[in-house]
């Protein structure tokens, strides 16, 4: 799955994403290295995690209940958000509210990261984005500057165009 | 009107060049369907039962003659020669190639035109008071704080894929001309006891399967805060609309599961965080807007005892000229100028639709008399808002020229209708042929004129494009085993007294619709008193007499 951080590929990914239905079935934690863990997971085993003495990130969706993370995040390095469906527009919310509340490491697009969103993404607050294999061409690192231009703020530039 | 400068153009420019290589992608099969359907309705592209459709939008309404002149380029080079303009104020056209509409696109990004936003679940554009800036009862001209919102919202990152699609109306003057309490977010602007002219903001109206008048979740909201407030609800809404139903996926059903006091509640905590931030707007911000929608350059001798004469005679020695006066012009604010409206609901024709050579017509007679400016209006007809009342008669004698001066605005045929079967693909009934049949039923104007002020609305559908909850008589098509069938509803309203119409009763068939119309007027006729208007009298008497009269038995 490449992954875009930077504009560019990435090919050392250091991180591993666990998914729920694994952990559930036992599967085992890592002892070392950076892993991000579902955002229940990480709830219901908090304290053992920040043990492992690694980076440790979360994942989450729009259906999770995020109030208590915007006020936890100091001790995340990474916070992956997924994208169910196409149609899903509620990670760009999520991302924009994360870098509200201060959190300035790496918020990672999943799940229906295509090249079509890419630059909206960026500028929402997403500073890296994990492409499906399938779905990825090279020339998706251009969809970043096809529009050049932007009336609103970004989380690169805050200002809306007024302010600028 | 507004100008765009180097960076609205770029953006457009950008714009189409995205579409196009969207479009290419779509045709090599690169880009999925479904993908491609919400990339191409995000830039106002649907299939339809017949063709491609594309929506066109008109910011607010406003139109100048050189991108009105465009329009009918489009219509006579891409299409089957004519556009239609809906209760958006956006017009659309019905025959375009698929891969002709980049091209289409490009040339109305010559004009500083586009059709971004016109469809999808993002921020549709944004619309106003026809008569705005020239009316007499307006707090102040809506449309700086319009182009505003359009800045705001065009191709903003966090709100393109909205949980269904959002749209916004705001007006400036005491009576609503913009059917503000029927949109998801409704901004009025209001006055309060500091004498500050600010918004009052209702969310959560609208109509479809399930329509609802919007909530007021505060009563004042200082102009510098405009932004950041939308700001706020919009995330409210993306966060927390329903996802898994597409019916119940509109702010206006999360507003009334959550209780207007709750999503308010919600609305505020999120506004704290932002209300002082960078979406403030800068008083110098409200004035670089304010700049382009400054007065025309009025001549002052307008009034003369000349013109006046001239018209007076005009009015005295033509009857169809004076008719169309009285029904198709309006006071306007300077002495010597009246407010024309242009009847896109000629004899038979689709209500709303606009030939090429109509549209030419009209952006000759907007250079000539009225500072090249023309507006759409939600009511699917167009205004030349600056017209000198010496001028009215050449005005009048062009649009007649043109089948575009029909005496019949506010009266019985001046009907919204959507273009149901025939056109659309959602819609479950014909409706062009049922505003042919009520024209052809109704064709004295004397007895339009004696009915007086009456709106009716037709939808070909449950999701209600033609508005026709909102209408005095509201007309909606329903299949039923394949034939078309008609619900009717009477008492709606979309004006400051917003209100929902009550349903009558059993549909009725499409051979009965116009008849079945004369019954519910002739009890109005019966039941009125002196200067009751329909609305009125519906008010008043409720649906029951109207209920027995057209569904009485034969004896």
């Amino acid at each position: 799955m490449p992954l875009l951080i930077d504009q560019r590929i990435v090919t050392e990914d250091p991180w591993q994403l666990l998914d729920q239905a694994a952990l559930d079935e036992g599967s085992p934690i890592p002892e070392n290295g950076p892993i991000a863990v579902p955002i229940i997971w990480y709830r219901q085993h908090r304290e053992a995690l920040q043990q492992r003495n690694s980076p440790l990130g979360v994942i989450v969706n729009g259906d999770d209940d995020l109030a208590a993370l915007y006020a936890d995040h100091s001790q995340l390095d990474l916070i992956a958000i997924e994208f169910p469906t196409f149609r899903d527009g509620r990670g760009f919310s999520i991302a924009r509210q994360l870098v509200r509340s201060g959190f300035n490491r790496q918020i990672r697009a999943l799940g229906h990261v295509t090249r079509d969103r890419l630059a909206l993404m960026q500028s929402s607050g997403f500073n890296a984005f994990a492409i499906n294999d399938e779905r990825f061409q090279t020339d998706h690192l251009q969809a970043f500057s096809e529009i050049s231009v932007n009336y609103q703020g970004t989380t690169a530039d805050p200002r809306p165009i007024f302010r600028r | 009107m507004y100008q765009y400068n180097q960076i609205d153009q770029t953006l457009v420019d950008e714009r189409v060049e995205q579409f196009r290589d969207q479009t290419r992608r779509f045709l090599k099969g690169e880009l999925p369907e479904d993908e491609f359907s919400a990339l191409r309705l995000m830039n106002g592209l649907y299939i339809q039962r017949q063709a491609p459709m594309l929506r066109v939008a008109v910011p607010y309404g406003l139109l100048s003659s050189t991108q009105m002149r465009k329009l009918a380029h489009v219509a006579r080079t891409y299409d089957r020669g004519y556009g239609h303009f809906t209760t958006r104020t956006n017009i659309q056209f019905n025959w375009p190639e698929l891969a002709a509409v980049p091209d289409i696109l490009a040339e109305l990004a010559q004009v500083q035109m586009h059709a971004i936003q016109t469809s999808g679940n993002c921020i549709r554009n944004t619309t106003t008071d026809p008569y705005a800036g020239v009316a007499e009862n307006e707090l102040e001209d809506p449309r700086p704080y319009c182009e505003i919102i359009r800045q705001w919202s065009t191709l903003h990152p966090e709100f393109a894929y909205l949980p269904r699609k959002f749209k916004i109306a705001v007006t400036g003057a005491t009576e609503d001309r913009a059917a503000s309490q029927v949109h998801d977010i409704g901004l009025q602007m209001v006055q309060n006891a500091d004498g500050e002219i600010g918004f009052e903001v209702l969310v959560g109206g609208g109509l479809g399967r399930t329509p609802i008048i919007g909530k007021s979740i505060r009563k004042f909201l200082p102009k510098q805060h405009l932004l950041s407030y939308l700001d706020a609800i919009l995330r409210v809404y993306n966060l927390k609309g329903r996802r898994d139903n597409k019916y119940k996926a509109r702010i206006k059903i999360l507003v009334e599961a959550l209780g207007p006091d709750e999503f308010r509640r919600l609305v505020e905590e999120e506004w704290a965080h932002i209300r002082d931030g960078e979406l403030t707007l800068t008083d110098a911000e409200i004035a670089r807007a304010k700049s382009f929608f400054t007065l025309p350059d009025y001549d002052a001798n307008a009034a003369n005892a000349d013109a006046h004469a001239s018209l007076g005679d005009s009015l005295a020695t033509d009857i169809e000229f004076n008719a169309w006066y009285r029904h198709n012009t309006l006071a306007h604010r300077v002495d010597g100028y009246r407010i024309a409206i242009v009847s896109l609901k000629p004899y038979l024709e689709a209500p709303g639709d606009i030939t090429d050579s109509q549209m030419d017509a009209v952006a000759d007679l907007a250079d000539r008399y009225s500072f090249g400016e023309t507006r759409a209006t939600h009511h699917q007809n167009l205004v030349l808002t600056d017209v000198r009342e010496g001028d009215l008669y050449a005005v009048w004698q062009a649009l007649a020229a043109n089948n575009l001066a029909r005496s019949n605005i506010g009266t019985l045929t001046d009907m919204i209708v959507c273009p149901g079967f025939d056109f659309c693909s959602l819609a479950n009934a014909r409706t062009l042929n049922i505003s042919d049949q009520i024209n052809e039923h109704f064709d004295d104007m004397d007895h339009l004129y004696d009915l007086g002020e009456i709106r009716l609305n037709m939808s070909g559908c449950i999701n209600a494009c033609a508005h026709h909850h909102v209408a005095d008589i509201g007309i909606l098509g329903v299949d039923k085993k394949g034939e078309d069938w008609y619900q009717i509803s009477l008492g709606g309203s979309s004006k400051e007294d917003a209100r929902l119409g009550k349903i009558l009763g059993r549909s009725v068939p499409a051979s009965d619709v116009a008849l079945t119309v004369e019954k519910i007027l002739a009890v109005y006729v019966d039941q009125r008193r002196e200067n009751e208007s329909f609305a009125q009298v519906v008010l008043r008497v409720g649906i029951k007499p109207f209920k027995e009269r057209v569904y009485a038995t034969a004896h």
